[in-house]
């Protein structure tokens, strides 16, 4: 069966609209592609799902040469703000960018609902 | 010991993961994912982040070999990558001509940041409809035989014909600037 990316979209647009201090959130392939995306204006779908990619794939390469494990996510906090990444299956990655005043916790909750919400979309 | 940063650049599938993975004596670091975009025509994986290898050269320098992605979405890569480098080498697929213009942009793209000495490794060189390498040349610009770079064949798959390269390449470099 096809992918729903309509229903993506608006499973992203409801993330980032209902959930306070998130910005911006995208649904890329390991490989680094766009598959859903809201995002700042400013920012490019294109370039911000190569990043999440190449990022993933590195941290995911960390915890193993480290022996970390697998990982769960990654996270990259600047004193502007988050940028939150979580694998999302086997196919998808899903990265939310957050404002510096988020709730950790209540962020890491949502994101959670998120993924699950976005894996049902995906299978 | 001296370091010695080579990044190894080039259209996709022109053998930059295996030309790294061929002469690495470590254990390659890779960051292979299954392909999605048009890449998945031409093989299953593709790298996105870096390839990364190394490989003791005489017994005072180590060379430290770092492969970027192909595609030009991830570029940011290819900007932190040549930032470090010491030298590059262009690796283009003798058989695919509609991707010499593209080999041309990543050259300059990589010689807009960096003044760095560069060769260029002609790969693919058995199959029927490979080009000529100094037609190769010609079609990425470089018209004077003079001033234009080293060109070599290379079998990315072949340890010996990779590690011809890498000599070709470390020897550019130190003609270029002489320390």
């Amino acid at each position: 069966m096809a992918i729903n990316t309509a229903k993506l979209s608006s499973i992203l647009q409801g993330f980032v609209s209902a959930t306070n201090d998130v910005q911006g959130a995208a649904l890329v392939t390991p490989d680094g592609l766009p598959l859903a995306a809201t995002l700042p204006g400013s920012m490019d779908d294109e370039r911000v799902s190569a990043m999440s990619a190449a990022m993933l794939s590195l941290g995911e390469r960390i915890g193993q040469e480290l022996s970390r494990g697998g990982i769960d996510r990654i996270y990259v906090e600047g004193n502007q703000g988050y940028g939150i990444l979580t694998s999302c299956g086997e196919d998808a990655v899903f990265l939310v960018l957050a404002s510096e005043a988020a709730k950790q916790g209540i962020l890491m909750l949502e994101i959670k609902r998120a993924v699950n919400e976005l894996k049902t979309v995906l299978v | 010991m001296e370091i010695m940063r080579l990044v190894v650049t080039g259209p996709v599938g022109a053998g930059k993961s295996t030309f790294i993975r061929t002469v690495s004596e470590i254990e390659v670091v890779d960051t292979d994912r299954s392909a999605t975009d048009e890449t998945a025509e031409l093989k299953k994986k593709t790298t996105v982040a870096f390839d990364f290898g190394r490989l003791q050269f005489g017994p005072e320098t180590a060379l430290h070999l770092y492969g970027t992605p192909g595609q030009s979405r991830f570029d940011f890569m290819w900007d932190i990558l040549i930032r470090q480098a010491h030298a590059y080498v262009l690796l283009v697929a003798a058989h695919r001509p509609h991707e010499f213009r593209y080999a041309r942009r990543i050259a300059s793209f990589m010689n807009q940041r960096r003044n760095i000495p560069m060769i260029m490794g002609v790969t693919h060189v058995d199959s029927p409809e490979a080009w000529d390498p100094e037609n190769i040349a010609i079609a990425l610009g470089y018209l004077d035989p003079q001033t234009r770079p080293p060109i070599i064949n290379v079998n990315a798959n072949e340890e010996a014909s990779v590690a011809q390269a890498i000599i070709a390449l470390v020897q550019h470099s130190m003609q270029s600037c002489p320390t």
